[in-house]
């Protein structure tokens, strides 16, 4: 279980004037659920790259359990996120002509030349508690909702201390979205994840603890600070 | 790791397959050329090796080897009878037997020779066969179709040219020689009298019939009575070629000597060939920069195809490095993936021009007589162990462009 701490941190690109973010403190406890919203442009990839290491900002720290990852190489933040991060995103990223059990252990494969004892298991049960079969099926042919469910799978298989979502419904119709929903939160808390979403399905940030709103960068609306 | 790829592969056969047969015709043209090269040095260097000193009016070495030995037909200058007696007569020669070119039958030369020369120069005879004995005997090389009793009459003019029938002249042939791997499987012996007949160069055989061997009732054993040289009697007319053997290494340096006179011109057909290679070398060389031209062209097509294909994959690069693939592993990826494609061009190359050159040797060999040894050896597939490696190298281009690509970057495109 990990509690996010982001200190002034900035994201900058040569071509813009505007910081692309610019989050001078945010703390997420270890546990607990976050939803992010704003609109298209907001920063909000930007976001979920930084504090899952995929980008370094230009300025500030952003620790995970007190571990600044801003200040870790590429290849140590490769390893970290590995290690902690379970990433969900919009557009699956499952790879075809892999079954679903593969798919789960795949990045566990590019990790260890020789997978660890007990992790097939992990992922059979983790396959089990997403509801879908071992089947030697490729998941190509899976249903979108089904695809998004095999991902979940895969986030969890390392027991990670976060689940990242990059708008996990947005490209599901809403019955597997619901489905889709009530599996993640379920299972962060059952995992014992924090979860972090980005989202614009209300059903889904409905269920979060809080909700923060990204517009230009910056933060300009917070759940927490309204019911305070 | 490795199902990965392999799903990989799968699913990107068709670029795969073209980067394939890229690769493998490039191979195969670079194997092609060294391995026909090299079948034709092997092939010429057996073909001549059983003939010791050629010996021919002044002009070409070239020509005189390539006719004499090759039996490719060309208008030589004649060397003087005189020059075939004396040599036949000297002590330091084992056989001397001159190379006469007659008409063709069919495509198939008739060469005129003595039957010593057939005995002494290692063609053996076919089961029941014999050389010949008179005027109107032949004896065929192992690749003409023609069988011992059948009889024929030659057509005018040399091989390669149609013309008519010589019906005043018929042979009948007495032996098959067994397959040489020469030219000369491809050609019909008859006494080289015959041939200075048709040629109206008369030879001991002026006062023959010139129905010879035509009409056998009537001039039944008439041909049998002609002397058949050697010995030769008389003048003797004049030759384009005389193969000699002579009886040690040291006559052999001896007769060469004494032969290049202003009047003969006396050649080791292996020197010859030796030059001639030389040559060839130099054909290989240009056929090798075309070949390797051809490969540094197949290998930008593969970088090309790879990098078109990489920007592509972004994304999926992007995702393996988010959900944690490290750095290497991608380059391992794109690396083995390449290298699994190319290695599989390579060996169908291999095999293509191994196949590509053994098909062409069979021409040959139908055209030519001469047996061209395909073989694939040791340095050849050193040789496709360097394209590999070079391969690899290149392989390396793109598999380093997926490695330094940034995750985040590629998720967002």
């Amino acid at each position: 279980m990990l509690d996010l701490e982001m200190e002034n941190v900035t994201v900058r690109y040569p071509d813009l004037p505007q910081p692309a973010l610019d989050m001078p403190r945010l703390l997420v406890p270890a546990g607990s659920s976050l939803a992010v919203t704003g609109p298209s442009g907001a920063g909000k990839s930007t976001f979920i790259n930084v504090i899952t290491g995929l980008e370094r900002p230009c300025a500030g720290a952003v620790r995970w359990k007190g571990q600044d990852i801003a200040r870790l190489s590429e290849a140590a933040r490769d390893r970290w996120r590995a290690k902690n991060v379970g990433l969900v995103m919009q557009e699956f990223h499952l790879f075809p002509g892999l079954d679903a059990m593969e798919n789960v252990l795949l990045p566990a494969r590019f990790r260890h030349p020789r997978l660890p004892a007990g992790l097939r298991d992990r992922a059979a049960h983790l396959l089990a508690q997403v509801g879908i079969g071992t089947g030697r099926r490729g998941v190509e042919t899976f249903s979108r909702g089904e695809m998004q469910r095999v991902a979940i799978a895969r986030a969890l298989l390392a027991g990670p201390g976060v689940i990242v979502a990059d708008e996990p419904t947005a490209s599901l119709d809403s019955e597997s979205g619901g489905v889709v929903c009530a599996l993640l939160t379920a299972l962060a808390r059952t995992e014992g994840a924090t979860l972090i979403v980005v989202t614009h399905d209300t059903a889904l940030s409905g269920r979060l603890d809080r909700r923060i709103v990204l517009t230009g960068g910056r933060c300009t609306g917070d759940s927490a600070m309204e019911a305070a | 790791m490795i199902r990965f790829i392999l799903a990989d592969l799968q699913r990107l056969q068709a670029g795969a397959m073209i980067v394939v047969l890229l690769v493998a015709f490039a191979t195969a043209l670079g194997m092609a050329v060294r391995i026909e090269e090299r079948a034709l040095r092997l092939g010429s260097a057996r073909a001549a090796d059983r003939f010791d000193v050629v010996i021919g009016a002044p002009g070409s070495e070239t020509q005189l080897v390539l006719s004499s030995i090759f039996l490719q037909p060309s208008p030589l200058a004649l060397v003087s009878g005189d020059v075939l007696k004396q040599l036949s007569q000297d002590p330091r020669v084992d056989h001397a037997a001159p190379v006469g070119f007659g008409d063709s039958y069919h495509g198939y030369p008739i060469i005129g020779t003595t039957a010593e020369f057939i005995e002494k120069s290692g063609f053996r005879m076919e089961g029941r066969g014999r050389g010949f004995s008179a005027l109107s005997e032949a004896v065929v090389g192992a690749r003409v179709p023609m069988a011992i009793g059948d009889e024929f009459s030659p057509q005018h003019g040399l091989a390669g040219q149609a013309a008519e029938e010589h019906h005043e002249m018929s042979y009948r042939i007495t032996g098959r020689m067994e397959p040489s791997a020469t030219p000369w499987d491809r050609a019909i012996l008859v006494p080289i009298e015959g041939v200075w007949h048709v040629h109206g160069l008369g030879g001991g055989v002026d006062d023959l019939d010139p129905h010879v061997g035509h009409d056998h009732d009537h001039h039944e054993g008439h041909d049998e009575i002609a002397d058949l040289g050697p010995p030769w009697a008389g003048d003797v007319p004049g030759v384009p070629a005389i193969l000699v053997k002579p009886r040690t290494i040291a006559n052999a340096y001896q007769i060469r000597g004494d032969y290049r006179t202003e009047t003969t011109m006396a050649v080791f057909p292996g020197e010859v060939l030796t030059r001639l290679y030389a040559t060839l070398g130099d054909a290989r060389l240009v056929l090798t920069a075309i070949a390797i031209g051809t490969q540094m062209l197949a290998g930008t097509a593969v970088i090309l195809v790879t990098m078109a294909h990489l920007s592509q994959r972004r994304r999926q690069i992007g995702a393996l490095r988010a959900f944690g693939a490290p750095r290497l592993a991608v380059f391992a990826v794109v690396w083995s993936e390449l290298l699994v494609v190319i290695g599989l061009g390579v060996a169908a190359g291999i095999g293509l021009g191994y196949a590509g050159a053994k098909a062409l040797a069979i021409l040959f060999t139908r055209q030519s007589g001469m047996a061209l040894p395909v073989t694939l050896e040791v340095s050849d597939l050193a040789f496709a162990g360097m394209l590999l490696a070079v391969a690899a190298l290149i392989a390396a281009v793109p598999a380093i462009y997926a490695y330094r690509q940034s995750p985040a970057a590629a998720l967002r495109g």
